[in-house]
Formats: C-alpha cells, structure tokens, sequence
C-alpha cells in the first residue's frame, strides 16, 4: 500500500473530472439588468463567441421576456429559432435582433435567449416529447421556424396554431436531427416492411 | 423614382363598369363561383427549385395559398455532425449554390469567433472582393430569371454572359466556377493570381455600362411597369411579421443593412450606400437590386485599391525582397555567432478521446458562436456549438429564403394568379436554401 502513491493521487484528478464545473456566477449583461430590474426571473449565460448576449429564461416566463424585448427594448426582428440537443432533455434558442428603423443612431444588437424544455410525455409513434411556450404571439415570424424545430427535434410549441411538420413528410416517424436517432428504429417507416 | 408621372399609355380596362346592354337585356352579375384547388408544382419552371404551392383560386383571384417544402431537404445541419469541421466545409457550398462565398463567411466566422483567430487584412479585402463579386452573379441570375418569368427572354441571355465574366474570374481565384470552397479558417485557401486585381477592375468598368443598358432595356418598359408597380405590397411591419430581410425589407422603406449596421470583414472602412425604396411593392424590390449592383461595383473598386498588398505581383515583389534580405541576415549571424538553423518539423501525433492519433486534426474549443452575414437574399445566419471534439456538437443555418418564402400567401391573397411569378420572383428565393 505504501509503495503506490500514485493512486491516491490519481483518484482525487478523476473526482474532479467528473464532478461538474462549479457554477460560476456570471454578472448580467446590459439587456439582462434591465430585464432583471422589470423582475423577470432569467438568469444571465454570458456572452458568446462572437458577443451576443445569452440568456437563460424559465419556460414559464418566455412570453413576457419577448413582450417586454419587443416592445420596450426593440428588438423587433426574430431571426431563427434553434431546437438544441442536450442529451437527456432538450431546449430551444431563440435569437432576437434590432433593426434599424428602431434603433437609428446605435448598434442594433442580438440577443439570445435559451429556454429548456419540459417533458410532455410520448408522441403517437411513442418518442418523447418536450414542450415550450410557443412566441407566435409577440412574434408572428416565429411560424415556420418553431415548425421547424418541432419536425427535426420535436419540441412542442404550445400555443402554436399550425404546428405541423414542415420539411420532413407528415407521415415521418422520429425527430431526425436528435442525437440518438437511428437508422435501425423499428418504429421507422422503412423498417416496418 | 416616382412611377407614377412617368410617361405611359394606360393599359387600365375598367373592369369595374359593365357595359352598356341593350334595352330588355338583363345581365346576371353574380355569377356562382365556386373555388378550386389548384396544385402548383413541385415540378415548375418557375420555382427555380422544387416547390409546392397549394393555391385555392375563385377565378383567377388567389383565395388561399399553402407552401409546400421540404424537396430538397438534405440535411445538412445533421451532417456537420457527422463530419470534421474540414469534412463538412465543402458541403455547405450547397447550402445556398448561387453565392456560396456568404455561406463560407458565416460557418468560417463561427470557427474563428470561437477559436479566437485573427483574420489578416489583406483576406478580410478579398473575402470582401468575392463576396461582392457573388452578390453580383446572384443578382443577375435573379435579374435574368425574373424577367424570363415575366416573359422577357432576351435579359436572360445577357445577364448569363456577364455572369460567365465573373465565373471566369473566380474559377481562376478557387478552381472552381459554383462551388468555391475557398476560404479558411483565419484566412483563404490561396492568395488571388497575378493580375487578377487588373481584371476585376476592367470588369468593373465594363459591368457598370452594362447595369445602364439593362435599366435602358427594363426599367421604364411599359410591359414591365405594368406587371409590377403596385404588385405584391409588403410592408415594414408585414417584413417584421415574417422575418423578411435583405432586398425586400429595404424595398420597404428601411435601410436595414448589416454591412452598414453591424459591419464585419473591413466594411467599415469602405464608403457606400444602402439603396432602398418606399413602394414596397415587385418594382421597388426590382430597384433596389439594381442600385446593388452600383454600390457593389463601388465597393470592389474602393476594396481593390485599398487592399494591403495590392496586386499579387506586387506583393510577391515585396516577398522575394524580404526573403532576401532575410537570407543575408541568417548568413551575417551564422557567420558571426555560428549558430545552427534547424526547421521546425511539424509533429503529427495528436491526442483525441485518450489515444494518440497519427492524424492532423483540427480541434475546436467549447463554445458557441452566431455569425450573421447579409447576403443577397437577407440575414444569412449560421449558429455554432463546438463541444471541444473535432466534430461541431450542432450546426444552424438560418437561411434568408425560408423566411422570405414564409410571405408568400400574404403577399399572394386577394391577387391574380398570373401576378403570382411576378410576385414569387421578386422574392428571389432559393430553394435549396429553404430546405437546407
């Protein structure tokens, strides 16, 4: 036992590893103090790589985050919305700009907001699915965009009234851009045969 | 420009008034009408791709209309998954095949953004030289098909020759006419040819008499005015509600432009203007892409006399000179202090998930990234999440197309359906942008 130090070395490395990063408190950025100070509850990610502001909003609180971006802070244009895949549950991004017309003497900026998904049980083929509030009430172009995050990641949109699929055809089965999707599915169509 | 005090007979019917009937003749008005589904595609000459439209007509007036895409869905969002970042970069030429440079600016913007690579100056020029080079050829080729679609053939012909003069200039650049796979991360793939800044310049002068004999053939052609000055209105809040940018936002009235705005390669340090029209309607939109092509020659004029380096001729002067001189100096040390000048040899042997490769892998670290360009089309977007892995964890194309075509049924309802390819075309979409 006294002649391997080495293990007791190696073991508190492997600890750390695999123990996840201690949340660091990230202050909020100029668009996230003044959503926390209207008393929103969203916490604050930082800034991306190429210095968008990124924020995390409970699902619950969504629509009066866009409401308030759109109406008071103007950022009038949704530019996409992107289903993420985060393993064992799913989110949804949203980025919103500011156009011109709005702002006419500053940068217009971009702000992202990211949303986890809750589960919503099983789908009629029997794959899980998430949901979210859908922003086609503040945002009337979020349409096709969050159709087609629910054809390719199925992520419901609640409140969305023609959540259909958009580029894959209405009989698919499955979610094709999630991560453990396969080929050798037997729910899919061409393994039925 | 004002249309309306231009000089042209009116082709107005005066559908409104019946005419005039015999004395105990009655005339039924009313007429039932009942509506009918019509299928429109996928396969049509004039959705420059394969699109579906589903369009309830009530005599030739569109009652409804119901995109259907998806044809061309390829994708390629899943497939960066699977591929190295180097792997996947030729593929997304495909993306948007008529000016595939944007979609290289924007997946190379991400890489850079996140590795946090310099770019040097002189790429930053001739990205910017190509890319409005690319503008060029995807206006012309919108030019080219808009008009054929509103039954002018011989546009076609003339737009396709000047864009065969640009071809040749970056098949001479990338080796490749369409499908350039040009740039790289932090920089291009090789410097420009000699003399190539020479002939961009003299196809500047050439292209802009040429724009003056289109304006000269289209722009007050009273056919044209006819088919589209007050066609398809969309306006800034309807651009809004769709998430419809580029060109036929600035149609509308808003110089929403994001070389402008948000200016990234070296825009900022080139003088142009952002053209835009208030009528919003197929004519307005045809303006604007034609005042692009001026500001776009203004812009490679300004870039090419501006570009560090100059010409490559020139720059390869300079390079023989300091090699030169860089020479002397390892001889003058080697003489005086003795020293031994080994070159470095480059070590092969990577690390990936523990074992060691025999590969040259490029790694990236985690994080995310979202670059937007302003392509021809609109806000070209491409949202990137690296994971640390030599694989991207997930790619996101937005693409300018699919939220353009997302306006077609409103721009449609209530029209003609012979103004629905006036109206289509002057969206210029691209299909395998929509799907993706």
């Amino acid at each position: 036992m006294s002649e391997t130090p080495t293990p007791p070395e190696k073991a508190p490395a492997a600890t750390e590893k695999a123990a996840p990063p201690e949340p660091k408190v990230i202050p909020p950025g100029p668009i996230g103090q003044q959503l926390q100070a209207a008393g929103l509850a969203i916490t604050p990610l930082g800034n991306d790589a190429t210095g968008h502001e990124m924020i995390d909003v409970p699902p619950e609180q969504l629509p009066a985050v866009a409401q308030k971006l759109k109406t008071e802070l103007k950022f009038d244009l949704l530019v996409c919305v992107t289903a993420l895949d985060l393993g064992a549950s799913r989110a949804s991004m949203v980025h919103l700009m500011q156009t011109v017309a709005q702002v006419p003497e500053a940068k217009p900026l971009t702000v992202v907001l990211k949303t986890a998904a809750t589960p919503a049980g099983q789908d009629a083929d029997g794959y899980d699915v998430s949901k979210v509030p859908s922003l086609m009430p503040v945002y009337p172009a979020a349409d096709w965009h969050e159709r087609e995050a629910f054809d390719l990641m199925g992520i419901i949109y609640e409140g969305h009234p023609n959540l259909r699929r958009i580029l894959m055809p209405d009989a698919w089965m499955g979610y094709p851009l999630r991560k453990n999707y396969k080929e050798e599915d037997p729910r899919l169509v061409w393994n039925r045969r | 420009m004002d249309t309306t005090t231009l000089d042209r007979p009116s082709m107005d019917l005066n559908l409104s008034e019946s005419p005039a009937l015999p004395e105990g003749v009655t005339y039924e008005r009313d007429l039932d009408t009942d509506d009918m589904v019509v299928n429109i595609g996928p396969q049509h000459p004039s959705t420059h791709g394969v699109l579906r439209l589903i369009t309830t007509l009530n005599g030739e007036v569109v009652k409804d209309m119901e995109p259907v895409i998806g044809y061309l869905h390829r994708s390629k969002e899943k497939m960066a998954e699977a591929r190295s970042y180097f792997q996947y970069q030729p593929t997304i030429d495909r993306v948007e095949y008529l000016s595939s440079f944007y979609d290289h600016y924007a997946y190379v913007g991400c890489v850079e953004a996140i590795a946090n690579m310099k770019v040097p100056k002189r790429v930053q020029y001739i990205r910017m030289i190509t890319m409005e080079l690319n503008r060029i050829t995807s206006h012309l080729l919108w030019f080219g098909t808009f008009l054929l679609d509103l039954g002018a053939s011989s546009p076609f012909f003339y737009a396709f020759r000047d864009r065969e003069d640009v071809f040749k200039l970056f098949e001479d650049v990338t080796g490749a006419r369409m499908m350039y796979n040009y740039y790289r991360f932090g920089g291009v793939n090789a410097d420009l040819p000699e003399g190539w800044i020479g002939r961009v310049l003299k196809f500047t002068d050439t292209f802009a008499k040429r724009v003056d004999e289109y304006e000269a053939i289209v722009t007050k052609n009273p056919i044209v005015l006819d088919r589209t000055v007050g066609h398809g209105i969309m306006t800034y809040q309807d651009c809004l509600d769709y998430g419809v940018t580029g060109p036929n936002m600035r149609a509308a009235g808003v110089a929403q432009d994001l070389r402008k705005t948000n200016p990234y390669c070296s825009y900022d340090e080139i003088e142009f203007d952002v053209p835009t029209q208030t009528s919003a309607d197929v004519y307005a939109r045809y303006l604007v892409r034609i005042a692009e092509f001026r500001e776009s020659l203004r812009i490679i004029r300004q870039a090419c006399k501006q570009m560090p380096g100059g010409d490559t001729s020139e720059l390869n002067r300079i390079k023989a000179a300091l090699a030169e001189k860089n020479a002397q100096a390892k001889a003058e040390a080697a003489k005086t202090e003795g020293a031994k000048f080994v070159e470095e040899k480059l070590n092969p042997e990577f690390e990936i998930w523990g074992q060691k490769v025999n590969l040259l892998t490029f790694k990236l670290q985690a994080g995310e990234a979202y670059t937007q360009v302003e392509s021809p089309r609109g806000i070209l977007g491409c949202y990137m999440q690296a994971d640390g892995t030599p694989k991207p964890q997930r790619v996101k194309w937005r693409g300018a197309s699919f939220s353009n075509l997302s306006i077609l049924p409103k721009a449609m309802i209530g029209n003609l359906y012979p103004d629905l390819m006036a109206i289509f075309g002057s969206l210029d979409v691209i299909m395998p942008e929509v799907d993706r």
